[in-house]
């Protein structure tokens, strides 16, 4: 956020807050998105001309007027070099949390400094996992959390290659237990949401598929394609 | 080797690492920001190659007749004493050596061009491309797709191309259509020969021309090393090691194995990685990845038309010496090995050209099996640890990835 800019994204923003869903998953905007696909890519490098943490926290603000509960998704590398000051905005923002997706696999060594630093500052720092994430890191990262897990079903986001879903389900499940998780990055059809559902996901989300509305400013193919996968989790 | 009898050696399933390892696997990255190469996978790889490349799961099961093309190409390969090499090193430990060599196109590289391909035809693909350096995988993909009644084209590095003329003979006796890389065949071929008509090629080169050839006539790609469904598929190597020990009661203390990209070494020793046995990488002086390497995502491929991987590599642009041992010039090194290298799981070594033809001539007049130049590296390592007091009355093995027959020119007489 925001993107493309400041006027369109808090159009789409109020669109989207009509509808129903929990969680909104606000993009930080970041020169090296490097586990997302070229369409985030090209929305990151646009939103930076119009981000401040003055607007983020309008937009918390807006978002948690309307129910909404709301998470940055942030780089690592956008922030290490000033984490105490990074994380007191994204406090002061009234965010819940942040999914921090290259936290573990290229800053594996600091997954307990930056789990402690959140717990001081009470906001949830969610795991962010994906197939080649190992058990064991998956295990130790659930004891130094407590939030919802986020779980990559794809490399990257907004592309598709081929997944076993009900594999890839059963076997974060079996390691997680009742902890509610996420499944997210490339997903755009209700069919892969439904099939996410019947194995057990509690929940999915999407982003990359919603950019081409919001560059053709198509608000009604924006509404239209929300409903077309709320029809995966709802139906 | 075509007994029946030992079938059950041949396991049933791959096994995957990635869940098991210390940390994440690091994921590939786009080189072109603009563009994503991981997207683009899905019209370079066989879509069930591609599924295993980014699976959770610890075991993929091997389809029945991927297990009936094994045992047709030589498997179980066996698992060997080396006692006239104990003796002649006065060595009061035990060597063993796993004998990759055995099979029909004599090297590991086998074992994953008959699932790649078989998975290629079972999709409905016509013609596979690959590239080759030494020649070993061009004429594993050679037979794996006449085996699964599919066309296959290679492209070999131009300077092995001009070398071993009868691994050419063999790759088109299987076969398949060989073109000299560079070649004119794609425009990445032909940029490269405008600058330099006499390019020797390298692996990165001729991978770039593999990947835009099949991208430009619509075929599929087979993967030779480096990439972790490759590692999963030579499991079949180390599980068959586990057993044929366990059948004999011995228990490894060393595995020994040589590194190119590193797929002979890691499907050999990843099934042992909950052990606590000692493993030992070997790769050449000439192209020393592991001490002047750096741990830092690299191009696989000299174009960048591939996702780059977090690996031990010389970079992409690195041009080794024109050692003989052809499978062992690549620049990098698979990532999850990188990685337990890295961790400290893996050691590694270092043996220079000369120092494996002395190994490569010791292992043929002890053990009568002349082993091929990048296997010799691994023997090399083996004599110089076992020749170490230290390590007396161990157990030692050896994965001696294939035989030398085609590279007698080696040596010199």
């Amino acid at each position: 956020m925001p993107y493309p800019d400041r006027e369109t994204f808090q159009s789409f923003l109020d669109d989207l807050l009509g509808m129903r869903f929990d969680y909104l998953e606000i993009g930080i905007p970041t020169e090296k998105p490097y586990y997302d696909g070229p369409v985030i890519r090209r929305t990151h490098r646009k939103a930076m001309e119009g981000f401040s943490f003055q607007y983020l926290k309008e937009v918390v603000h807006i978002s948690r007027s309307r129910g909404k509960k709301n998470y940055a998704l942030v780089y690592y590398n956008h922030f290490h070099e000033d984490v105490d000051g990074f994380l007191d905005k994204i406090m002061d923002s009234g965010l819940e949390g942040a999914i921090v997706p290259d936290l573990l696999t290229d800053y594996y060594d600091e997954r307990e400094y930056l789990s402690e630093e959140f717990r001081k500052r009470n906001i949830s720092l969610i795991p962010f996992f994906t197939s080649s994430t190992p058990d064991k890191v998956i295990t130790e990262m659930l004891g130094l959390t407590d939030g919802w897990i986020y779980h990559g079903l794809q490399p990257s986001t907004g592309i598709r290659v081929p997944v076993s879903i009900d594999k890839m389900v059963s076997r974060i499940k079996s390691l997680c237990g009742n902890r509610e998780i996420i499944f997210g990055f490339g997903i755009n059809s209700a069919e892969t949401i439904s099939e996410l559902k019947r194995y057990g996901a509690d929940g999915i989300a999407v982003g990359s598929s919603l950019v081409p509305y919001m560059e053709s400013n198509d608000h009604e193919g924006f509404s239209r394609e929300v409903r077309m996968l709320q029809d995966g989790v709802y139906d | 080797m075509y007994s029946e009898q030992n079938v059950d050696i041949i396991p049933e399933k791959w096994y995957n690492i990635v869940p098991d390892l210390p940390e994440p696997l690091p994921p590939p990255r786009d080189h072109d920001p603009e563009n994503s190469s991981i997207d683009l996978l899905n019209r370079i790889l066989p879509k069930e190659v591609l599924r295993q490349e980014f699976t959770s799961s610890r075991y993929e099961p091997i389809p029945q007749e991927v297990i009936e093309q094994y045992m047709q190409i030589g498997r179980p390969t066996p698992l060997i004493r080396a006692k006239n090499l104990e003796r002649f090193l006065k060595f009061n430990g035990k060597i063993f050596f796993k004998y990759e060599g055995a099979t029909v196109t004599g090297s590991h590289k086998i074992n994953t061009a008959l699932p790649q391909a078989y998975y290629a035809a079972n999709e409905g693909v016509q013609e596979v491309v690959t590239e080759t350096g030494a020649g070993q995988w061009g004429t594993a993909t050679a037979l794996a797709a006449t085996l699964n009644g599919i066309k296959s084209t290679v492209f070999m590095v131009k300077v092995s191309y001009e070398q071993k003329p009868l691994r050419k003979k063999i790759m088109n006796l299987y076969g398949a259509q060989v073109y000299a890389s560079p070649s004119n065949m794609t425009d990445y071929g032909k940029k490269i020969l405008a600058k330099d008509p006499e390019h020797p090629g390298t692996l990165g080169i001729a991978i770039s021309e593999a990947v835009q050839y099949s991208l430009d006539h619509d075929m599929r790609y087979l993967l030779g090393s480096v990439e972790n469904c490759v590692i999963t598929h030579q499991t079949v190597i180390g599980q068959e090691t586990v057993k044929q020990l366990e059948a004999i009661g011995e228990k490894a203390d060393t595995l020994i194995g040589c590194v190119g990209g590193g797929s002979n070494f890691s499907g050999f020793t990843f099934p042992f990685i909950k052990t606590d046995v000692e493993m030992i990488a070997t790769a050449a002086s000439e192209v020393p990845k592991f001490s002047k390497g750096k741990y830092a995502y690299d191009m696989i491929d000299t174009a960048g038309i591939l996702p780059e991987l977090k690996m031990f590599s010389l970079g992409a642009d690195f041009v080794p010496k024109s050692i003989y041992a052809g499978g062992l010039r690549y620049h990098g090194a698979a990532p999850a090995l990188s990685l337990l290298i890295r961790k400290g799981r893996i050691k590694t070594d270092e043996v220079g050209e000369s120092q494996s033809l002395e190994a490569f001539k010791i292992f043929s007049r002890t053990q009568g099996i002349v082993p091929a130049p990048e296997s010799s590296h691994a023997i090399a390592t083996a004599i110089n640890y076992c020749r170490n007091p230290e390590n007396q009355g161990k157990t030692v093995v050896i994965n001696v990835s294939g035989h030398g027959l085609l590279d007698l020119s080696f040596v010199r007489d």
